[in-house]
Order: structure tokens, then sequence, then C-alpha cells
């Protein structure tokens, strides 16, 4: 019953490497399904989930979010007040400087609590069912003190991970630059705010491989060995 | 030449009749859902092809006009109708599942599909303001595997023996694709058909 979570750089290559463990050893693979199954648990859309992974939001777009607040409140509270700035910031209510450090810019927005919460009780539950590669989401750390999962982290040059990126998103060279050094900033976020660690930290993994010295299929044929020795589980 | 395609959710009952008519190819029938032990007919989505056809208005109304399933025909304007969609929404989520069945076989790996299904993720993203499309395709349609995957969908989830077919199970590969990711993925697809 090999459980192995796979974690890394984005543009590493977890996807292509993930599946192709979880077709070595005839397991189940999940990578998006596990946001999909906690919009369920939550009732909310899963890109609201995916937001809380994949978007870090910029300073100024927190201000200009905060400054709509403002204007949006103002013209909701309405009288005494200018007719374009209405009241003054200082009259704001207080969840609204809250908001500027935050990222719960919107009323609709998932709260961390439900968030963490859901993810974590769908990765657990397919953990307890066996049989699967987890692909990211933190999955190493919820699942960190579980006994006989196989923690994978991948890591990769940029060159590489430029050509992933370019290949997966039909992105030119530069746009895949962009994409990942945002997605990557994204998941640094992530790690750091939801689990306090660095996200690349080699001693949150059983295994750290480099998949800029390594093929793809080499790296899958290492993980599916490595789940044999450490979990038990049977190597095709 | 890219096919140009358009739905419509006014199904008339020759639209169902060329469905039952399709599926009962064992060809397209294999491809899809197979057939009912029982009674060996073809199975389908939302509704059953051999028996809808001779349903009265009010059977008719409640299959085919309502909020969660959105049935679509869809028509080539150079073949006619060609084939039938279908969005499973969830509301709460902003989601919906998506079906998508060419039926003229003839039109096969000529691009019918893709023009189908960039018509029915338009209705689905820019239509009906869904968030996210996801397909579960049996790992037996290929062809079904690789278009979805052209059009920009990821995948989420790769299902061990999920999916029963003519008492056999399958894998199951659970695919989605989120409003941004359309976006970004439409223009750069239709490019390539383009030169």
């Amino acid at each position: 019953m090999p459980v192995i979570t796979i974690n890394g750089v984005i543009g590493s290559g977890t996807l292509e490497i993930g599946h192709l463990v979880a077709q070595n050893l005839g397991i189940n693979y999940v990578d998006r399904y596990i946001f999909a199954e906690a919009a369920r648990l939550v009732g909310s859309p899963v890109s609201r989930l995916i937001e809380k992974e994949q978007r870090v939001i910029p300073f100024r777009e927190r201000v200009a979010r905060f400054m709509q607040t403002v204007l949006e409140r103002s013209a909701v509270a309405g009288a005494g007040a200018e007719p374009y700035f209405g009241r003054g910031v200082e009259m704001l209510p207080a969840e609204a400087y809250t908001e500027l450090v935050s990222d719960a810019a919107s009323s609709s927005a998932v709260h961390d609590r439900a968030f963490i919460d859901a993810t974590t009780s769908v990765i657990k539950e397919l953990a307890a069912g066996g049989d699967v590669v987890i692909i990211g989401r933190g999955s190493n750390m919820i699942l960190a003190d579980a006994p006989g999962v196989v923690h994978i982290g991948l890591l990769a040059p940029l060159a590489v991970r430029i050509d992933t990126m370019a290949k997966r998103e039909m992105f030119t060279p530069d746009e895949a630059r962009a994409y990942a050094e945002e997605l990557e900033n994204a998941r640094l976020t992530f790690y750091r705010k939801f689990f306090r660690v660095n996200a690349n930290d080699p001693t949150r993994f059983h295994l750290m491989l480099n998949i800029g010295r390594i093929s793809q299929s080499t790296a899958a044929e290492i993980i599916a060995h490595a789940a044999a020795d450490i979990a038990g589980a049977p190597a095709n | 030449m890219f096919p140009r395609v358009s739905l419509t959710s006014d199904i008339s009952r020759a639209d169902v009749a060329r469905i039952r008519d399709w599926l009962r190819d064992p060809e397209i029938s294999a491809l899809w859902y197979g057939t009912d032990d029982a009674d060996g007919h073809a199975l389908h989505i939302g509704y059953a092809p051999e028996r809808i056809c001779d349903a009265d208005a009010d059977e008719w109304q409640q299959v085919f006009n309502q909020d969660e399933r959105r049935i679509f025909s869809i028509y080539a304007t150079d073949e006619d109708h060609i084939g039938e969609g279908q969005l499973l929404v969830e509301w709460p989520l902003e989601e919906a599942q998506l079906f998508i069945l060419i039926g003229r076989k003839d039109l096969w790996h000529h691009h019918y599909g893709t023009a189908a299904l960039i018509a029915l993720l338009d209705e689905a993203f820019d239509g009906l303001e869904l968030h996210r499309v996801w397909v579960d395709v049996p790992e037996y349609n290929e062809h079904a595997l690789q278009m979805f995957r052209h059009l920009g969908f990821v995948l989420e989830g790769h299902l061990r023996r999920t999916h029963r077919k003519d008492g056999n199970w399958y894998d199951s590969f659970a695919m989605g694709l989120l409003t941004d990711e359309y976006a970004r993925r439409r223009s750069r697809v239709l490019a390539q058909y383009s030169t």
C-alpha cells in the first residue's frame, strides 16, 4: 500500500514524474483533484482554494484592493462624505486594515482555517486508502508523521524548469520563466504561511532528486524503488 | 481548415433520434459508456435515447430544460447535426462536468471535436461564468484524452479501476480546466489551426 508524496520547485516535473511513478507501481495519482474534493467540503469554488496556493497578491494590488474597499464602504456609509472619497481612512472599521495585511481580500474568500482543514482532511483520507501518489499541496507536511508514507522532493535548474513550463503551457521561454517564478514564489509563501517551513528544506523529505541531472523516467524508477525500500511496497 | 460549429439548447426529437442511432453503432458506444447489461441498449448520460424519443411533452421538458444539466446539440455549418454536448453544473461550486459526443464517425479526427469542445467551453466560461470545467475520461478513449490535454486540461487525478463498462473495470482520468487557464490557452490553440 505505498503512499508517496512528491513536492518540488515549479517546473521540476512533479506532475510528469508523479504520474510515471503511479503507472510504474499501478497505483492512483492525485494532483489538483485534492482541491476539487476540498472545494466540495467547504462548498466553495475550487479556484478560490487554488488562489490560496498559487497566488501571491502583490503589495500594490493589496493597496488597490484596500482603497477599493475604502471607496465601497464609504459609498455605503454615505452621509457627510465627499462625493468620491467618502469618509476619511481614519473612519474605517478595523477589519479593513486587517485585510491589507492578509489575503482575505473579498467577502467571498475562503478562510484560511477552512481551507487548510479541508485540504488536510482530503489528503489524510487519500493516504488512509493507500496506493496513491499525492502531488504537492503541502502533502509532505500534512503527512509528516504518518507511518510508511514516503516523501520525495524535486529540484531542477531554471533552464529545465522553463523548458517544462513552456511545453506544458504553450508559453514562450520568457513567459514560461515569469510564470514559473510567480508560481514558485507563491509556493514558498504557501509553505511559510501554513506550515512555517521552507518548502525546499531537504530534512522534510526522505529523498531529494535533481531533475537537471537525471531523466524523468530514471527519477520515477528511483522513487518506486525507494518506496519499496522505505514503505515495504513491491517495486515493479 | 478549422471547422465552424454552433450549439443549440433547442433539442429536437430528430436530434435525439440521431443520437440513438449513432449509439447503436458498437464502435461509438464502445468509446462512450458501453451497453446496459440488462437490455443491451447503449448507455448515455442524462437520458435514455432509446426511450426518450417517445416521451410526452412534460418528460421532454424535464430532461432538456434543466438548470443543472445543460444539453446542447452540436451543429457544424457545413455538416448539419454532428453530436451532443452536456454541462452538468454545480452552481455552488461554480463548476461543471463536461460531456461531448461526436456521433458522425466520418468526421472523427477532423477537428470537429476540438471545435465543439471550444464552443462548449465558451458557453461554460463566458455564458455561464463558471470557474472550472472538468471531465472524467476512461483510459480506453485515447483520442479524447489527447484532445482535452491539447485544450489545456490538467490531469488532476488518475484513479485506478473506477470506470465500469461492459462488465470490466477501467482506469479513469479526471482532468480539469480553470477559467484563467482557458483564457490563456484558447487563442494559442486557435492560432495553431489558422496557420
